[in-house]
């Protein structure tokens, strides 16, 4: 796709210009009125050829309806799919009914903090996983990270037996070696020996570690989070003298300052946060317009916080440094030439800033992110404590994770160490640095010095090459473990199932170590928690850990909050920030991709193919870079690039993306995989070999073109409508001027068939004032529905099957856009359909409730449904993409039929929710209650932006929302009654700051 | 110079446009009939079995309560089958030694489970629920046929979808008292309240009952 005139400023310029209200727009193509991008519009199927520009003879057109005729004829001629033969259990195992889902709890970690969640077994087979309403990380939600790691599970590239240099060796052989090198290891004390892990919060792992060191007492652990929060545990020990964690209580906080921050997406605790954020941004329609809460952003790369912010500040980053003392100074936290310093180049939004904050003492917060360094870090706690925020606003707790420290040095040391043959035994527990350590470091080349090494993971992957022994690690929803959430919360972790592939849980490696050659994992969890259940006194300690296992969470296990003072000689002790990169050399943001992580993710094709937020890219990374920046060094999407750090260069694609810092360009990593399976390998570019000990996080890099050119699968601009306001949103005092400014008169009449619903009419309401954006809807949809993977090639031809997206939209400028919008998009339901109408075969029809149910059974592929959809929400079957996938088989939600090839498909509501809710219902004779069947999206989303319910129960959920004064329906104005409703988007900006 | 065709010809030529007319009318009508036969549909026909499980002994005879092997039917979509342990309750004490249980004996010894030849089979893209049939009154014996006098069990209905069709659109005919759901013996009496009663009775609505999305999903 061409994106020539995305630098046409021009064009950009003539378009802003003399448009008067507000224009929203999709994509700089978009903005800039690109004629390739506005053909997209015209056209359902863009990638398939238009028959009238064919050149197609008459007899060549009847020998290809010939052939398709024929082809089509043979290709229903597949073997049947009915099983012959009927199953029955041996024994039946206790609980399990034939057909009835369960769920379980337990908890899947992000950098070793745990999120609570239920996996939904079918006849003991997990096919789902759900938040834990119980668990105070999840509340019943969940991010598309967690949802996808059911696919991990049935990885078929999941490593499968113990190796021995590359070779299939027993798992009795590695138990002899490791016993007998951990017997010659205690009698030297353990000199030599060296465990790797990423960040460990688990209480079991704990006293594991403790016992080790006993065993051997000068054993060294190390650490290594290729994404990890080292910047934050080093503010905070900066700032209070020794490490804590932060809590936030967004629900109390009415102005919020966030710092590139990734409290809605990525932090330890973000579900909650999120919800806690939503609710307090819905206060307007409920009644409440005083308690809606302000948020600013200010952030070199677009993140989550910044989309919703109400005012978003893009700056450098040491621009965001040098603002940050700014607002100190301004909140008296600081010296007053940081304000001096500020005034003299920055613009003035800092004093509007401070002043709204200082208006809010203990109702105030500022947050950052884990790539701000230190310093900031440090004014943050700094800012907060000014603003009285400590006891309201934020809390702070010891550490969660175990044993807090910097993993870098941590890294940096074991490397040290390997390099001078200190070290001769290393076990690597569930890491991968051999890829995602810092590129100076040589860490593969100092493994090499190692006699011993060996490595614990699920995949064979590049740090499993290098060891002499590779042991399978047993999946998260394979193995006893126990972790502890972000506000120290603890989750007995429980196997949903046997391992698939004899994997090993970390705790039973280190038991071997220890000397204990038959370790039972449930053993050591178990009893580990029988003891610490008798120190806390309870009287019966085996109930104590039954109901800690059923409930996901371990009562009262939440850590108390701790008193701490910033230190006073602090703010004179920071350094100068940084100066910007000399000549013409830029910023590199080295950031984490957000689906992939430090690139463990890769196999996992739902995360490869869920579009990033705001670049909607899939199967690829991009070095990211502001409008301006491109224009000024002459690139546009796809250009390939050379990016050159130090004298190691990389070749990367270059995706321009609105509201970047100008002259920064993200560099995410995670891609790149030389050895993670057939779906991760080789996917992206390796942004590793940039990243160095002293640049983890931003580092001058130089850029120069390359003249190729390399085609990127983002979906920006597939399914685009043409409309003026599909996406709607006003500011706070719009609303209370005229509640109503989102809706439109719109025309009752209709030539459609008249519909009654005598019994339920189901309908959704999305709420833009809680959407934040962040995908787990479509992650959800995916799961729950069965949804396949295509692939970049095919995401490149607008193929992708998700059932729902979430378009981004822009409002202003280019560079630094007002305003970002999300807006999910799904089938409507419509009332009068217009889909209904053109199928020739009756596969897409009114069922009782007014869903639009698709008959795949009766659907033969004309696509004319498609084509009539305004909306552009149905997904068609062009190849057997199910049936390709690699998943295996087992993993597939049994209550959803699996589409062929030739099938149309879309959102159904979840119609086998609605209708085991049915039944459950009419058995027992009664209505189905308000909130009996949640969607998958509604149920993962963390804000709560999606609700579902019975449309004509006036008391429901759904119904109340649809009341909202600020309820509209997309593309009502063509009367097809869309049973999926938005509420608009509501701005609460500062008067006081000026917008371009 | 003698003519090409003879008078025969015209016969030929006629016999032969006959048997093509109606050569393409039987291939039609074969096409749209056979799959309505029970050779298609296998209904009515036996299923050897690795065990020759006798329903008519189990349920005619002994008077075994459908719901004492198929457990979860009140619950699930799944009527369930029997696990090995469910034979064995009684095979453990009774019939021993018999050659024609050494099948299941082998089952619970080796803790593999009987593979059953299927009899009542429905394609993935529909989605039946036991459960709700039986909680609205439709017996065993309404879809399964007479089982308490199966030696071995056939296929009761053909489970064509138009044989779905007609109850669901009128389903009346169909229903039983609740209390007479697992009985095989079960016969309307004068007494029985009338199909239209119990519709009524269960809250059935047979117009929501021909939603394709009450079976496909």
């Amino acid at each position: 796709m061409s994106e020539k005139a995305i630098n046409d400023r021009a064009s950009i310029a003539r378009r802003l210009v003399g448009k008067r209200g507000r224009s929203l727009w999709r994509s700089l193509g978009e903005l800039s009125r690109d004629p390739e991008v506005m053909a997209l519009l015209q056209r359902e199927f863009p990638g398939l050829p238009s028959l009238t520009e064919a050149k197609l003879g008459r007899r060549r057109l009847i020998e290809l309806m010939g052939a398709s005729f024929a082809l089509g004829g043979l290709a229903a001629c597949g073997p049947a799919t009915v099983p012959d033969v009927a199953i029955p259990y041996v024994a039946l195992p206790p609980g399990v009914i034939p057909g009835v889902a369960r769920n379980y709890a337990t908890a899947v970690t992000r950098g070793g903090y745990a999120d609570g969640v239920l996996v939904v077994h079918q006849m003991g087979r997990p096919v789902r996983v759900e938040g834990n309403p119980e668990h105070s990380a999840s509340l019943g939600a969940l991010d598309p990270v967690i949802q996808a790691s059911i696919l991990d599970l049935y990885d078929p590239d999941r490593s499968q037996t113990v190796l021995k240099a590359g070779r299939i060796a027993g798992a009795d052989a590695f138990v002899t070696a490791l016993t007998a090198r951990a017997d010659a290891l205690a009698a030297k004390h353990g000199r030599g020996l060296r465990i790797l892990s990423g960040a460990v919060t688990s209480p079991t792992l704990a006293a594991q570690m403790e016992a080790l060191r006993r065993r051997f007492p000068e054993m060294r652990w190390h650490r290594w989070e290729a994404d990890g929060r080292d910047n934050v545990r080093a503010g905070a020990a900066l700032a209070f003298g020794r490490p804590v964690d932060t809590v936030l209580h967004v629900d109390r906080a009415d102005v919020i300052l966030a710092i590139e921050s990734d409290f809605l997406d990525a932090a330890p605790g973000h579900l909650r946060y999120a919800r806690d954020f939503a609710r307090r941004r819905r206060a307007p329609e409920e009644g409440r317009p005083e308690a809606m809460s302000r948020l600013y952003a200010v952030e070199s790369m677009p993140t989550l916080a910044g989309g919703r912010a109400d005012h978003r500040f893009v700056a450098r980053p040491e621009e965001i440094e040098r603002a940050v003392r700014a607002l100190a100074a301004e909140l008296g936290a600081g010296p007053p030439d940081w304000k001096a310093d500020w005034k003299g180049q920055g613009p003035g939004w800092v004093a509007a800033v401070a002043r709204d904050l200082g208006a809010h003492l203990g109702a105030a917060l500022v947050h950052a992110g884990p790539a701000q360094p230190p310093a900031v870090q440090a004014l943050v706690h700094v800012i907060n404590d000014a603003l009285g925020a400590p006891g309201r606003t934020v809390e702070y707790i010891d550490p969660v994770e175990v044993d807090p420290v910097d993993h870098a040095d941590s890294l940096a040391a074991l490397v040290r160490d390997m390099r001078g043959g200190v070290v001769d035994t290393l076990l690597v527990l569930d890491a991968n640095p051999a890829f995602t350590a810092p590129a100076d470091l040589g860490f593969a080349e100092a493994l090499g010095r190692v006699p011993l090494s060996v490595h614990l993971g699920t995949h064979v992957d590049e740090t499993a090459m290098l060891c002499g022994w590779h042991v399978p690690e047993a999946h998260v929803f394979e193995r006893w473990s126990d972790a502890r959430a972000f506000d120290g919360t603890v989750t007995i972790i429980q196997p949903q199932l046997q391992p698939l592939w004899a994997g090993w849980s970390p705790h039973e490696l280190l038991a071997v170590l220890g000397g204990e050659p038959r370790p039972n994992g449930y053993g050591i969890v178990r009893d580990h928690w029988l003891r610490a259940a008798r120190e806390r006194g309870e009287a019966d300690a085996e109930a104590f850990w039954i109901e800690s296992v059923r409930a996901g969470v371990v009562a009262d296990s939440a850590a108390p909050p701790v008193t701490v003072a910033v230190s006073g000689d602090l703010v004179a002790g920071l350094p100068t920030p940084a100066e910007a990169p000399r000549g013409d050399a830029l910023t590199a943001l080295f950031r984490p991709d957000p689906w992939l992580g430090d690139g463990r993710h890769a196999n996992n094709g739902w995360l490869q193919e869920l579009p990033r937020p705001f670049t909607t890219l899939t199967w690829d990374n991009a070095a990211l870079l502001a409008p301006a920046t491109a224009e000024r060094l002459d690139v546009k999407n796809g250009d390939v690039v050379a990016l050159t750090v130090a004298g190691e260069t990389v070749r990367a694609p270059v995706w321009v993306l609105p509201g970047h810092a100008a002259d920064c360009v993200t560099i995410p990593f995670g891609f790149g995989r030389t050895v993670a399976g057939r779906i991760g390998k080789g996917v992206g570019f390796d942004a590793y070999r940039l990243r160095r000990g002293d640049g983890l996080w931003q580092a001058a890099v130089r850029l120069s073109k390359t003249g190729g050119t390399y085609p990127l699968a983002a979906t920006q601009h597939h399914q685009m409508i043409e409309s003026p306001d599909l996406v709607r949103a006003g500011t706070l005092d719009e609303f209370r001027e005229n509640p109503r400014f989102a809706q439109r008169p719109v025309s009752d009449q209709s030539l459609y068939p008249a519909w009654e619903y005598p019994r339920n009419a189901w309908a959704m309401a999305i709420n833009l004032n809680a959407c934040i954006g962040c995908n787990a809807c479509t992650a959800a949809c995916q799961a729950e529905n069965n949804i396949a993977i295509v692939g970049k090639e095919e995401v490149l031809r607008n193929r992708q099957m998700h059932w729902i997206r979430v378009d981004t939209w822009y409002e202003g400028g280019a560079e630094a856009p007002n305003e970002t919008l999300f807006q999910p998009m799904t089938c409507m339901h419509c009332e009068k359909a217009p889909c209904e109408v053109v199928c020739p075969v009756g596969a897409t029809v009114h069922d009782t409730d007014g869903l639009n149910v698709m008959v795949y059974n009766r659907c033969v592929g004309t696509r004319f449904c498609s084509n009539n959809c305004p909306y552009k929400v149905r997904r068609f079957n062009y190849f057997n993409y199910a049936e390709d996938d690699p998943r295996l088989a087992m993993s597939w939600n049994p209550d959803v039929s699996v589409r062929a090839r030739g099938v149309m498909e879309k959102c159904t509501y979840c119609i086998q929710r609605i209708r085991e809710a049915r039944i459950a219902a009419d058995r027992e004779g009664r209505p189905i209650r308000d909130g009996e069947v949640k969607t998958a999206c509604q149920q993962a989303c963390p804000a709560e932006a999606i609700v579902f319910g019975d449309a004509k129960d006036p008391d429901s959920v759904v119904s109340r929302r649809r009341g909202s004064p600020l309820d509209y329906g997309v593309l009502e104005e063509l009367g097809t009654r869309p049973r999926t409703t938005y509420q608009a988007r509501l701005r609460n900006p500062n008067p006081d700051i000026q917008e371009a | 110079m003698p003519a090409v065709f003879g008078p025969t010809a015209n016969l030929v030529t006629k016999l032969v446009l006959c048997t093509a007319v109606a050569g393409l009318v039987v291939l039609v009508g074969a096409g749209w009939l056979v799959p309505m036969t029970g050779y298609a549909t296998e209904q009515g026909i036996v299923q050897e079995q690795p065990v020759p499980f006798s329903h008519e002994h189990h349920v005619g005879g002994l008077g075994l309560d459908c719901r004492y092997c198929h457990t979860s039917v009140e619950v699930s979509a799944n009527a369930g089958l029997p696990p090995t342990h469910v034979c064995m309750t009684c095979h453990s004490q009774i019939w021993t030694n018999a050659k024609v249980l050494e099948p299941v004996r082998q089952s619970l010894a080796e803790g593999q489970p009987i593979r059953w030849n299927r009899i009542n089979a429905l394609p993935d893209y529909v989605f039946f629920n036991h459960s709700i049939h039986v909680a609205k009154g439709v017996g065993c014996t309404t879809c399964h046929g007479p089982i308490d006098s199966m030696p071995l069990t056939w296929k009761g209905a053909s489970l064509r979808m138009s044989w779905c069709l007609d109850c669901h659109r009128d389903p009346a005919p169909n229903l039983r008292p609740r209390e007479e759901v697992f009985n095989p013996d079960w016969k309307r009496t004068a007494d029985t309240p009338s199909g239209q009663q119990l519709l009524a009775q269960y809250h059935i609505h047979p117009e929501t009952l021909s939603d394709c999305s009450v079976c496909h999903r």
